[in-house]
């Protein structure tokens, strides 16, 4: 393992920005399986084509999940990376790491694998990227008893769950996503570790409609912090905002200029339900739809309600066929009590498992079964009862379609009688 | 009536055994026993690789079982 000819990946240390390029090649002095990296890299620019050929059967014992693999289709060219496997661990709640942890892994990462990370991957996990099957074991035996740390989920598993800061640093939350998050990795370990589902299956945790873990496109089932009641109003503050007295955003995105809370606030409200009776500041909170922009741009004098609790959304996919799709709003309000662990939550949760463990197809997302059966069978399903909130848009199926039990006297009627009637 | 653990376990054994394909969804198992919840079914399947008669298999987003010695691996593969 040395180094190659690599002119189109050195052109990539050029621009102004960070160069992963930089990064491997400083990586290189330790761990030289990093110069075959690069130079694999540049074979795949040349040619077009990708060299990596992923999946497999490694893995650590008794587990089936948290390890990818990955080898090289050139191994002979790239022996550094002729087994390049992924290792997902979970990240702990909120992405909290004392410095301690982090150089006790980077040190146990060099010594096992080629010293590269990714905090995190897409799901949420720390990624350690690189190593040989002859080091899984040992490396799992070490993250395990020395680190105490445990690996991800992969393949059809639960994946690791992840949530927003929350109540840990943040004014907004609406319920402890680091509680929630928490309870529900130590909860579902089984789920984690083995495969359970047709296909992979991800929860994400949210304390406000901010959704700072982008839980609304990123998972099967997105717990989404709202509130019931009213946004609590501090007048006082209001008039700080419109006196310039406070910044608006906290200063963020200040021109300078000055702060118009009709432009900038009550315009803006996407539902319309704000407006200024004199100096004072009024919401239809029954009209407004929870999109935080009012309390985004006046922390001060805006904060969630009192009636805290949250949104269940389900649905979210990005496979590459039909683009990108959102998750869709199931239940528009449950109570999240650790008291009782979380009871409402963990219902639901089980009630879709069940269900899309017999129903879901090979390969198929929970928003794709949806989508094939249709909103209204899975609200029946579910045992939800359908709301004005669960319609998209009006007529664009104006059809409903009664079930026989819900009409009274069933399908079966008198023709006779009825033309007696209604003469053809 | 469903079948027991071990009756449902020698099935799907009997099943990755047989299958032309050398992998399978653990879905395809479902037909083992009719009976199963599929909960019981995958807790069978994974039972069966924690004894070490089957393995999964894995392409990073999904995951497929396989009798022992049956599953392809990339590394044996070859280019
Ligand atoms: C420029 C010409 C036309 C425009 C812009 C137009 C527009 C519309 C719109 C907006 C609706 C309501 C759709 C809804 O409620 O979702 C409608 C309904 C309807 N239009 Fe037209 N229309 C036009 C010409 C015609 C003509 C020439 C006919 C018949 C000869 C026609 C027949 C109908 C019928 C039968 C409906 C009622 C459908 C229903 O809701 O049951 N329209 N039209
Ligand atoms: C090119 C010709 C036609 C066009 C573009 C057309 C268009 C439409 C549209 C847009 C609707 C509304 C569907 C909805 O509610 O969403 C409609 C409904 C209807 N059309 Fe037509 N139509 C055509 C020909 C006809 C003809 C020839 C007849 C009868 C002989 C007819 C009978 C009806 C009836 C009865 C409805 C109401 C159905 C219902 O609401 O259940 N249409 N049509
Ligand atoms: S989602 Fe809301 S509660 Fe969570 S960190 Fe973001 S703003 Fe705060
Ligand atoms: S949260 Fe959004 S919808 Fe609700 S009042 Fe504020 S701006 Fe309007």
């Amino acid at each position: 393992m040395s180094k190659h000819d690599t002119p189109m990946m050195d052109d990539l240390e050029k621009g102004p920005w960070p160069s992963f390029v930089s990064d491997l090649k400083r990586q290189a002095a330790k761990s030289p399986q990093c110069w075959d990296i690069l130079g694999q890299m540049e074979q795949s620019y040349k040619d077009k084509i990708t060299h990596w050929k992923h999946g497999g059967i490694v893995g650590v014992f008794g587990y089936g999940g948290g390890i990818v693999g990955r080898y090289s289709d050139l191994p002979d060219k790239f022996p550094g990376v002729a087994h390049f496997h992924t290792v997902r661990l979970n990240q702990p709640s909120s992405k909290f790491y004392t410095t301690e942890i982090l150089r006790k892994l980077c040190d146990l990462w060099e010594k096992r694998g080629s010293g590269m990370t990714n905090f995190h991957g897409s799901t949420g996990d720390l990624v350690l990227l690189g190593t040989k099957t002859d080091e899984l074991e040992p490396l799992f035996y070490d993250l395990t008893h020395d680190l105490n740390w445990d690996l991800g989920g992969s393949g059809s598993n639960l994946r690791t769950p992840a949530n927003c800061i929350g109540k840990s640093r943040c004014e907004w939350a609406c319920y402890d996503t680091d509680a929630v998050c928490y309870a529900m990795t130590m909860k579902y370990q089984d789920e984690i570790h083995r495969p359970a589902f047709p296909y992979k299956f991800k929860f994400k945790f949210s304390g406000c409609p901010n959704d700072c873990v982008a839980a609304i496109a990123r998972s099967d089932l997105a717990v989404i912090g709202t509130w019931r009641d009213a946004i609590r109003i501090n007048q006082a503050e209001v008039k700080n905002y419109i006196s310039g007295a406070n910044k608006p955003n906290g200063g963020a995105h200040s021109k300078g200029s000055k702060f118009d809370i009709q432009k900038e606030v009550i315009s803006l409200c996407p539902t319309g339900c704000m407006w200024m009776e004199g100096d004072t500041l009024k919401i239809d909170d029954a009209e407004c739809t929870r999109c935080m922009h009012c309390l985004n741009v006046m922390p001060k004098a805006l904060r969630p309600g009192t009636d805290q609790g949250a949104t269940i959304m389900m649905g979210a996919k990005a496979p590459i066929l039909d683009g990108a799709q959102l998750a869709t709003m199931i239940y528009p309000f449950i109570k999240l009590d650790a008291e009782n662990e979380f009871e409402g939550l963990v219902e639901i949760i089980e009630k879709v498992w069940d269900w899309w463990m017999e129903n879901g197809k090979n390969r198929e997302r929970l928003g794709e079964t949806m989508q094939r059966i249709s909103l209204p069978v899975f609200l029946r399903v579910l045992e939800v009862e359908p709301i004005p909130q669960h319609v998209k848009e009006p007529r664009s199926n104006p059809y409903v379609f009664w079930r026989e039990e819900e009409v009274e006297g069933g399908w079966e009627r008198d023709v006779k009688e009825f033309r007696k009637r209604n003469a053809m | 009536m469903a079948m027991s653990k071990e009756e449902l376990k020698a099935a799907i054994l009997d099943k990755a055994m047989k299958s032309p394909k050398p992998q399978l969804y653990v879905k395809d198992f479902y037909a083992c026993d009719p009976d199963a919840k599929p909960r019981d079914v995958k807790n069978a399947a994974n039972d069966l690789v924690k004894e070490g008669k089957m393995t999964f298999w894995s392409s990073g987003s999904t995951t497929m079982y396989a009798a022992k010695g049956r599953a392809k691996d990339e590394e044996s593969r070859g280019t």
